[in-house]
């Protein structure tokens, strides 16, 4: 892999998504950052590995109280982050936790990597934030 | 952390006015009081740093928000005492319906875009709890 970009913030999502609104703020702090010119890393641990699974598809399941509405999948979510974002965000997950609990494939924007790699983007972030525990 | 309030002076971050350089902070606390001591611990911690006279800012996100919104804790109280910034995060607010539950007196009502900005002040420390 390519040498780790420079980032304002490395942002180590650890908490499970069905935990607690922890992604809901994950994901609004991302786009904050993001609107501020901010250089932003994102790498995903234990069940939130499973936020940019390819087979979530586009959609999720529909709303049976709103038919007619669509509801985006976090995969979407973090794709169109990533394509509007112009290469100010990176989004990595960990293989040894997304292996751990079935997540077989990414959608392509998401780089997987082992965990002992972890501390080259805590060394190309200006910070590090560790949001959640696993 | 608790302790007798410490001689620095009121330099801004990274000043040496009174001995020790002061700090700031941004403290983020997530957790709600009823999930356990989690929460008025952080925020004591909080206390310490803001008597010891280092900038702190604490902002509360998703249950976090109910350690400020009707009856606050103590703590929180502290901080406005001491000159903290405490920030409530508006769409958890709203999110848990609170919009209409009083605020003590100091805590701000702030979207994400302001959390945001301190957090990339290269200056600023910055702890998710």
């Amino acid at each position: 892999m390519a040498r780790v970009p420079r980032s304002d913030v490395l942002l180590a999502i650890m908490g499970a998504p069905h935990a607690s609104d922890l992604v809901t703020s994950a994901l609004r702090l991302i786009e904050a950052l993001l609107d501020h010119g901010g250089r932003v890393q994102v790498w995903t641990c234990g069940y939130a590995t499973l936020l940019t699974q390819a087979s979530l598809g586009d959609r999720k399941p529909r709303n049976l109280v709103a038919w007619s509405h669509e509801y985006p999948s976090t995969a979407a979510v973090v794709r169109d982050l990533l394509e509007s974002a112009q290469g100010r965000l990176a989004w990595y997950s960990c293989r040894f936790c997304g292996e751990e609990r079935g997540v077989t494939g990414h959608i392509p924007q998401v780089t997987v990597r082992p965990p002992l790699k972890f501390g080259e983007h805590v060394a190309a972030a200006n910070k590090t934030i560790f949001m959640g525990v696993i | 952390m608790r302790g007798e309030p410490a001689s620095r002076g009121p330099a801004g971050p990274g000043g040496a006015e009174g001995g020790a350089a002061m700090s700031a902070y941004l403290l983020v606390e997530t957790q709600g009081p009823w999930e356990g001591p989690g929460c008025a611990r952080f925020l004591a911690d909080a206390v310490d740093l803001a008597r010891d006279g280092d900038q702190v800012c604490v902002a509360l996100l998703q249950d976090g928000v109910t350690a400020a919104v009707g009856r606050p804790l103590l703590e929180v109280e502290e901080l406005v005492v001491l000159g903290a910034q405490v920030w409530v995060d508006r769409f958890s607010v709203a999110q848990r319906a609170l919009l209409r539950a009083p605020l003590p007196v100091g805590a701000e009502l702030v979207e994400m875009d302001k959390i945001a900005a301190r957090l990339l002040d290269p200056e600023v420390r910055v702890v998710w709890h």
